[in-house]
């Protein structure tokens, strides 16, 4: 017997994430989903953020990784409270890991939550966690080649933090080729040059930040 | 590597259907799996592969995975042409404008199953 399923692969994560996104707008917390290949900074621009947000809003982090609280230590060294997930060797975090820890938050204290998701330019990108905003870090030494390589990760994403520029005078990273090949993908998305090691570019991710969390406790958004 | 999670959520979505329905075995699973849709049908054949050889108990050694490869489209905002996308899919190639949107290729559906 044949049987119509028609059913989306992603049904079960997508129901995880909407109870999730469903979480989040009850607690009017902002929530970024951070993404990049590993060693790209992630976790050195979270906690730069973490510093400068600490001192208006309440932050929480969920660190994805295979293995270690490490990152998550990181975070909570700054006072910020952080969960760790281990994936166990799980290549990205999917909305039903997210949605398991939730409980471990008093959501009702936290304003503005990152998830820094597993370190990989290619899994992470297909799973809707509950986020707002999917944000991809790319790093000077990567090579700007790496837009066009992973297409679906910067076409999915809406803005690009484009990290270590402190760099660029040593490196051949050519910033308008990677800012003309993120146009001829989504053409949508924009670019942040920022170096978390001197915090020069900040102020304007910062504020990209804040404008997020004005717009998400907008009724209608 | 994440084609052996989402062959387990196929997997899910199919038992769990079947068992509803007392089935009690699967013959064939087909799927469509769009170019974009950062799944690739030779890691989902070696997933499946992987399970069956596993013995799970609705499987059996003959049961099939049928891959139906959806092709990525793209229609030009500003000048209507439909074209199929290469890595700058929002780049229309007859007037050269980054107005691309993509009407396919994203599919990532199960979208029948044989049991019995």
């Amino acid at each position: 017997m044949e049987v119509k399923l028609n059913a989306d692969v992603l049904t079960d994560n997508n129901a995880a994430a909407a109870h999730n996104r469903g979480e989040f707008s009850k607690n009017n917390i902002l929530v970024v989903n951070l993404m990049s290949s590993p060693g790209a900074g992630k976790t050195t621009i979270l906690e730069e953020t973490v510093r400068k947000l600490s001192i208006k809003y309440r932050i929480g982090v969920i660190e994805g990784d295979l293995a270690t609280e490490r990152d998550a230590d990181r975070i909570r060294a700054l006072g910020a409270k952080a969960i760790q997930i281990n994936t166990h060797g799980g290549c990205h975090l999917d909305a039903r890991m997210v949605a398991k820890i939730l409980p471990e938050f008093d959501l009702n204290e936290i304003d503005i939550m990152f998830i820094e998701n597993v370190g990989n330019l290619v899994c992470p990108s297909g799973y809707d966690l509950g986020q707002h905003h999917k944000v991809a870090v790319l790093s000077v030494p990567e090579g700007n080649d790496k837009i066009p390589k992973y297409p679906t990760m910067f076409r999915r994403t809406e803005l690009v933090l484009l990290n270590k520029v402190d760099l660029l005078p040593y490196l051949d990273f050519n910033v308008e080729e990677a800012i003309s090949d993120l146009n001829g993908l989504n053409p949508e998305s924009k670019l942040l040059t920022i170096s978390a090691r001197t915090g020069e570019g900040f102020n304007s991710w910062i504020q990209w930040i804040e404008g997020a969390f004005e717009q998400c406790k907008q009724p209608n958004q | 590597m994440h084609e052996m999670a989402l062959m387990g959520d196929i997997l899910n979505l199919v038992f769990d259907d079947a068992k509803q329905k007392k089935i009690t075995k699967v013959k064939s699973i087909t799927l469509t799996v769009g170019q974009l849709s950062n799944a690739l049908p030779d890691a989902l054949e070696m997933a499946f592969d992987i399970n069956k050889a596993q013995g799970h108990d609705m499987l059996s050694d003959s049961s099939k995975l049928n891959i139906i490869v959806e092709e990525a489209k793209a229609t030009c905002i500003f000048c209507e042409e439909l074209y199929k996308p290469t890595h700058r899919i929002a780049i229309c190639p007859k007037c050269n404008m980054p107005g691309g949107k993509l009407t396919s290729g994203e599919t990532f559906k199960v979208e029948t199953y044989e049991g019995e």
